[in-house]
């Protein structure tokens, strides 16, 4: 196989589940690109990816705030009431003396999840204005080290475990917090699985070296 | 011109980007950042993590996870005793959820990382068409997800401590939880391009 130089590699993709090599092809707007041996979606071509990323990132974090201020579930056993927020989920655990449990927690389903968008925010707005070449490199290869350590998705499931632990020893009332988790789960879910981070670097490339880095 | 051959090419775990293995010194030459440079110790990395994570997952099962106050009286319940709690309740999908989460998840993924470190090694497997991709690509999707036991104790113990009945996280959780994240970095220290069977490539 030959090529010109190594900047001719950007023509092609690895697929990220079967590892299998394949020539890049330019796609009409809005189409997908399948791995012919093991049929993932590889990238697609999204001519308003910034715009969409951005709409997505501004959501994703007003849902986060709503979830974040409003009590999640609120329950009362004997007359007492009692509620949570997810603040409080780990800050309890810090209370007990359990610190290690804490941190992750915290880390987990608060600090990453926060960081991520406010990375793709960061990350998109720069790209709009069509500003800040090396920052937006450093910030692409901090997100995609930050996503598989943001866990949302799976503190929601925790949060319907335990609820139907509960369910008989207490009343349960579900907050205005629950349903903002569930949408910020799903826009966080619809982000890191349909944007692809190769996709945002396809643009970037695009946007800052139209006639190619040259080197 | 530059001859290259496509069993050279290797995927950047960062940015995705097609390299050329240069073997020592390997930088991704869109993001800049290391791929699996560390050429004299390509396996220990990934083996001290799991060996941690195995080992810290003793301690998770034999401890309890959750402890009961109610009225006075201390009960304590380890993983596998509130699966089968849960089971004789009769809240199956809970019990099953948990199950999968907190017993068949990292079980299968000491196996199947212990599995990949030593066919690196050996060549295990080579007859039979294993794709270990796939395995690999499965542990790290599927991996996370056994967080959700740790979750719901620490979700519990915030909600449930009233004067009288009260939930508190064990010893177990503290032990999960590092189990957990060991193998999290486990999976992430290993280097993909040992696995070099691979059966699609033109």
């Amino acid at each position: 196989m030959k090529i010109e130089n190594e900047e001719a590699l950007d023509d092609f993709i690895i697929c990220h589940k079967c590892q299998t090599l394949h020539h890049e092809i330019p796609l009409r707007d809005g189409a997908m690109a399948y791995c012919s041996a093991c049929g993932t979606m590889m990238y697609r071509y999204d001519s308003h990816l910034i715009d969409r990323g951005l709409a997505l990132s501004i959501t994703a974090l007003i849902f986060f705030f709503v979830a974040n201020f409003f009590p999640i579930v609120k329950i009362e056993i004997l007359g007492h009431a009692q509620f949570i927020t997810i603040p409080k989920t780990f800050l309890s655990l810090f209370e007990h003396g359990f610190y290690i449990v804490g941190i992750f927690c915290s880390f987990l389903i608060f600090i990453f999840p926060l960081g991520v968008f406010l990375l793709y925010l960061w990350i998109f707005t720069l790209l709009k204005l069509q500003r800040g070449e090396r920052l937006t490199r450093r910030l692409l290869v901090l997100l995609s080290r930050s996503i598989p350590w943001s866990m949302s998705d799976i503190f929601l499931l925790s949060i319907l475990v335990s609820l139907v632990k509960l369910i008989g020893y207490a009343q349960i009332e579900i907050g205005t917090a629950f349903w903002a988790l569930v949408l910020f789960v799903a826009v966080d879910l619809y982000i890191t699985k349909m944007i692809r981070i190769s996709e945002i670097w396809m643009l970037h490339k695009r946007l800052f070296f139209p006639q190619g880095r040259g080197c | 011109m530059l001859e290259v051959d496509p069993k050279q090419l290797i995927r950047c775990p960062i940015c995705e980007a097609v390299n050329i293995d240069k073997g020592k010194s390997n930088c991704c030459r869109r993001c800049e950042s290391a791929i699996y440079h560390h050429r004299r110790f390509k396996t220990e990395r990934s083996w001290a993590f799991l060996i941690t994570a195995i080992i810290a997952y003793i301690p998770a099962n034999l401890y309890p996870m959750l402890i009961t106050k109610q009225f006075g009286m201390v009960e304590g319940s380890t993983i596998v005793g509130g699966v089968i709690l849960l089971w004789e309740h009769g809240s199956y999908p809970i019990a099953v959820v948990i199950f999968f989460a907190s017993i068949v998840i990292p079980v299968m993924k000491f196996f199947i990382l212990l599995y990949l470190l030593i066919s690196v090694k050996y060549p295990l497997g080579k007859e039979r068409k294993v794709d270990k991709h796939k395995l690999y690509y499965m542990t790290e999707v599927v991996g996370p997800w056994s967080m959700v036991d740790v979750f719901v104790v620490a979700i519990l113990s915030a909600l449930i401590h009233l004067s009288n009945i009260q939930i508190v996280a064990g010893t177990a959780a503290t032990a999960f939880a590092i189990s957990v994240f060991f193998t999290l970095l486990a999976a992430h220290a290993f280097d993909e391009r040992l696995i070099q069977e691979s059966p699609y490539r033109f």
